[in-house]
């Protein structure tokens, strides 16, 4: 699987390939020079429409058609917010980004700036990876220095301007309106919609906010043009994906694929994760990050890993956050951290996902200590039909996906974690000790 | 204009209103589910509770945040979104500490009422698995908190941003854990600090005012205006048994929104509290003592006959009495009988600092009214001038004695001084005949506001037994000085002015809950206020 072109690690392992000076010796910035010399905003938008790339945060909406959203003849200024706030459990694939090759990322700013005619943008980096904000930091100060940032861009005429933020450590900050929010100064909390953020966003401006991963896949496609990124991967998911492998495997770390590899290549090919460690078999696989519904070794092995063929799974290609689970877990013990995850991490605005996340955490710590009930796991059912899609943002939705999978996928080892037999008809919910419920 | 479709019926609607409201018409007035959702605060969609379905849509939608758009087909009472609305009811009650019987929100309870409506299920959270928040917390002199029964609605910290712009409220922490409090430091000290108790769907937040004095099922509710500034906001009243309970906003979108002041709410203490005048008094020996009705009225009889040949009237008004009052005052005493009326307001007197939200400067409810039936500003000087030891001064709700010092002085130039009111006060105090009245919860009457709107106070309860209503004590002064008036009764009073004074034709057919304008011009297109 060594036929495709690296366009997001290109640059990883290269010694200090996080300065201008390297990233420019290896064809750096020749895709921005290009897009502002010679080509128009409009055709930016439509090669970046024809290469199918689509979000790279999670959702997967097609990058260029949430740029088309913008209106064009809006007399507020756009804004371009960088998400880098990657904070869902098991995706660590900014990062290295970030990390080794922050410059590829400066010049995808640039060029979907460009193409959306904004001048300023802003990269909203999580408060957890401080040491990324100086690195960013420090390649952001090296492109104005280079007149890659600020007044009229390479004798372009193109003004831009960029600004580093660092967020104060909110996984829902990495949903867009809760980013904007939080740059906005007030509590990180998503905004109802409609309005979007297209149109009604930062500062009550249109707004475009964009994964590190998305931006990052920009000047490849414009050097290299649309049809030679949709030569990649597969015909309705062109490209490449960084995943961010873990779990008990030989090698696990960040590895860029073309999509539609086999999610059984990734995990035991000699380039990727070489295999389960030794002693472990492999019993499920979290494909895109804790949010998704949790595939069994047999799905594992036949999963496909692009946007079709993990929804026909009946999960998704998510962030890329490849959780790989051994026969040595417990599903019940797995869950319960994710579960306590997205309890602690619920904004607290809509009633089902505040009340519901808790809830959930707490039945499930309760069946772990033997005080669960006959009926948990029915009410766990019931209570994740209610949380499903009635609330504002989908951190709701993201603590049911993964719930209703464990159970339904691993039913035998919640159910061992149940006391036998009915619950009495005349069953009254007794008081006991409050305690503390983490 | 667009054509929708909701519960099986079509209708028509601006295009582009909010579908809950549109809901709501559609239902005959029932609305949908709801906590956060408020007309008078911006739309945040947390309670998720006014969930519909929308054909086309496939997820539920919640009303409060769509728009109506022609051809939509709404459904709200399909089993779908019945379930819905009953899971997420569910997860409102969840922690809820159900403490109804020691809670003053019950009766008008909106988690107690959804539960008889879209609940009634079992619960399915052990007691000893609730979480624990702060009770009884005084978060500000008015207003109680109560952390554990908050659904967290966002209605009082969109208030206290958007409406007060204060800030002081907030929802601190997340999660599970979020809780509603005032910032470190603050505290909710506001002009408006109430309204977030009348607008809290819940007993989270209780006036502490209020608070155990009265279930509210056993209030009766009587609409009137507030007197206690020029804005005329309007309440309701709820009293039970003779006393008043609260005070609370009505809406109005021409005056008050569905607001009003702190201030308003409280001044029913002034009803019944230790200065309420009783009942008659007479001065004797320098002391006033309480005496029957008849007596009262043979003394005065006597006093001023006494005055003999030279004996005069001189009358002075009040802009917080009501038009008819005031028009009995001068058509009777000046008119018929031939007194001078010397003005119904020192100058200056009772301005306050008004805000830019609803208290004006000016502190009387009607100074208009009076001004629109010939009364006017006088000083203190002007009842110096008039006075003699011949002449009767009459003062109408007037507490011109503790406005200016000057003003006492002059009323003690006068041979004979009655005082027609309802409380106790400096110049009660200088009168040698105290006429107890009625307060504005005890009358009816109409009352002008500074946009020259009419509106009517409401009686909602009798007043003290040895009071009497205010214009059938200046009849029976009329008939003192033989001039019996041709009314019998308050409303004779509003259609005999209305009748003879053009400015007033327009309450003539009576007037409307929401008020009437008086303003030249001002008719169907009046202004909605902002």
């Amino acid at each position: 699987m060594s036929d495709y072109p690296k366009i997001l690690l290109d640059n990883v392992g290269v010694p200090d390939s996080h300065t201008l000076s390297v990233y420019r010796s290896r064809g750096g910035y020749a895709a921005a020079e290009k897009a502002l010399k010679s080509m128009k905003a409009e055709e930016v938008v439509s090669v970046v429409k024809e290469s199918g790339l689509r979000g790279r945060g999670g959702a997967g909406f097609p990058t260029g058609v949430k740029w088309g959203f913008v209106p064009k003849d809006s007399k507020k200024p756009v804004y371009l917010l960088v998400n880098a706030d990657e904070s869902e459990p098991g995706t660590f694939k900014d990062r290295d980004i970030l990390d080794y090759d922050p410059h590829k990322m400066i010049e995808g700013i640039i060029i979907s700036s460009y193409a959306v005619n904004c001048h300023e943008a802003f990269i909203y980096i999580r408060g957890e990876y401080g040491w990324l904000v100086d690195r960013v930091q420090q390649a952001v100060d090296e492109a104005y220095q280079a007149n890659l940032l600020g007044k009229d861009i390479l004798g372009s005429g193109y003004d831009l301007e960029v600004i580093v933020h660092k967020g104060a450590g909110a996984y829902i900050c990495g949903e867009e309106t809760g980013l904007i929010n939080s740059l906005e100064g007030k509590k990180g909390q998503p905004r109802i919609k409609p309005p979007f953020p297209a149109v009604v966003g930062f500062l009550d401006s249109p707004t475009v906010v964009n994964n590190v991963e998305t931006l990052a896949s920009v000047p490849w496609i414009i050097q290299n043009g649309a049809d030679a990124y949709r030569s990649i991967g597969t015909e309705k998911s062109p490209g490449t994906k960084l995943f961010s492998l873990s779990g008990p495997v030989k090698r696990p770390g960040v590895y860029e694929v073309p999509l539609g590899l086999p999610l059984r290549e990734l995990i035991f090919g000699q380039e990727f994760g070489q295999g389960m460690l030794p002693g472990i078999e492999l019993k499920a696989c979290i494909p895109g990050g804790s949010s998704v519904p949790v595939l069994n070794a047999e799905e594992t092995m036949a999963a496909m890993l692009d946007y079709e063929s993990l929804s026909q799974l009946g999960t998704m290609l998510g962030s890329g956050g490849c959780i790989v689970i051994g026969d040595d877990a417990k599903m019940p013990e797995l869950l319960k951290v994710v579960l306590q995850f997205y309890h602690h991490e619920s904004c607290g605005q809509c009633t089902p996902c505040r009340e519901g996340t808790g809830w959930l955490d707490m039945i499930l710590k309760r069946m772990l200590e033997g005080q669960g009930r006959p009926k948990d796991l029915d009410l766990i059912e019931r209570l994740c039909g209610n949380m499903m899609g009635t609330t504002i943002c989908v951190l709701s939705d993201a603590a049911v996906m993964p719930a209703r999978s464990f159970i339904s996928k691993f039913r035998d080892e919640f159910e061992a974690l149940l006391p036998k037999g009915e619950e009495p008809e005349d069953f009254v919910p007794t008081a006991r000790a409050a305690e503390d419920r983490g | 204009m667009a054509k929708i479709t909701i519960d099986g019926k079509e209708w028509e609607f601006e295009e582009g209103m909010n579908l809950f409201e549109a809901c709501t018409i559609a239902r005959g007035g029932e609305k949908l589910p709801h906590f956060c959702y408020h007309p008078g605060l911006p739309v945040v969609g947390v309670c998720r509770m006014c969930q519909v379905e929308i054909e086309g849509v496939p997820k539920l939608q919640i009303a409060c945040n769509s728009t109506v758009r022609d051809g939509m087909v709404v459904h709200t009472r399909t089993e779908r979104v019945q379930n819905t609305v009953r899971q997420i009811l569910g997860f409102h009650l969840l922690h809820h500490p159900v403490d109804c019987p020691i809670c003053d929100q019950v009766g008008e309870c909106a988690l107690q009422n959804q539960y008889m409506k879209y609940g009634l299920y079992e619960a399915d959270i052990e007691v000893g698995d609730k979480l624990a928040k702060r009770k009884v917390q005084l978060i500000g002199p008015l207003v109680m908190l109560d952390a554990e029964r908050c659904v967290l609605c966002a209605r009082c910290t969109r208030f206290t941003h958007h409406l007060t712009k204060t800030d002081e409220m907030g929802i601190f922490n997340r999660g599970d854990h979020s809780e509603i409090g005032v910032a470190p430091g603050l505290t909710l000290d506001n002009d408006y600090s109430l309204n977030v108790v009348d607008i809290c769907p819940v007993g989270a937040l209780t006036s502490r005012d209020f608070r155990f004095e009265k279930r509210v099922y056993w209030l009766k509710n009587t609409e009137s205006v507030c007197p206690g500034c020029a804005t005329g906001c309007n309440m309701i009243i709820g009293h039970s048994g003779g006393r008043l309970y609260r005070q609370q906003p009505r809406e109005n979108l021409q005056v008050n929104d569905y607001w009003m002041c702190d201030h308003g709410r409280l001044l029913y203490h002034s009803v019944q509290g230790d200065d309420r005048l009783l009942e008659p008094k007479i001065k004797e020996g320098g002391e006033q003592a309480p005496v029957g009705w008849d007596h009262l009225w043979n003394q005065l009889k006597e006093r001023v006959e006494a005055l003999g040949e030279e004996g005069n009237l001189v009358l002075v008004g009040s802009p917080h009495a009501t038009l008819e009052e005031l028009y009995a005052f001068k058509s009777l005493l000046q008119d018929a009988v031939g007194g001078s009326v010397l003005g119904h307001r020192l100058t200056g007197s009772e301005m306050d600092r008004a805000d830019e939200f609803l208290l004006s400067a000016d502190r009387t409810p009607n100074d208009t009214g009076a001004r629109l039936l010939g009364y006017a500003d006088f000083s203190a000087q002007d009842l110096a001038a008039a006075a003699s030891k011949k002449t009767l001064l009459v003062i109408l709700q007037n507490d011109l004695a503790s406005f200016d010092p000057a003003a006492a002085e002059a009323i003690e130039g006068y041979g004979l001084v009655a005082y027609v009111g309802c409380r106790e006060n400096a110049t009660s105090g200088l009168a040698d005949f105290v006429l107890a009245g009625r307060s504005y919860a005890e009358k009816e009457g109409t009352i002008v506001n500074k946009d020259q709107r009419a509106q009517t106070l409401h009686k909602a309860i009798d007043g003290p037994v040895q009071s009497e209503e205010d214009w059938f004590l200046i009849a029976r002064m009329g008939e003192l000085f033989g001039h019996a008036p041709s009314w019998r009764a308050q409303h004779d009073l509003s259609s005999e002015l209305s009748a003879r004074i053009p400015e007033f034709a327009a309450i003539a057919g009576g007037i409307p809950k929401e008020g009437v304008s008086l303003a030249q011009g001002a008719g169907v297109e009046e202004v909605e206020r902002g």
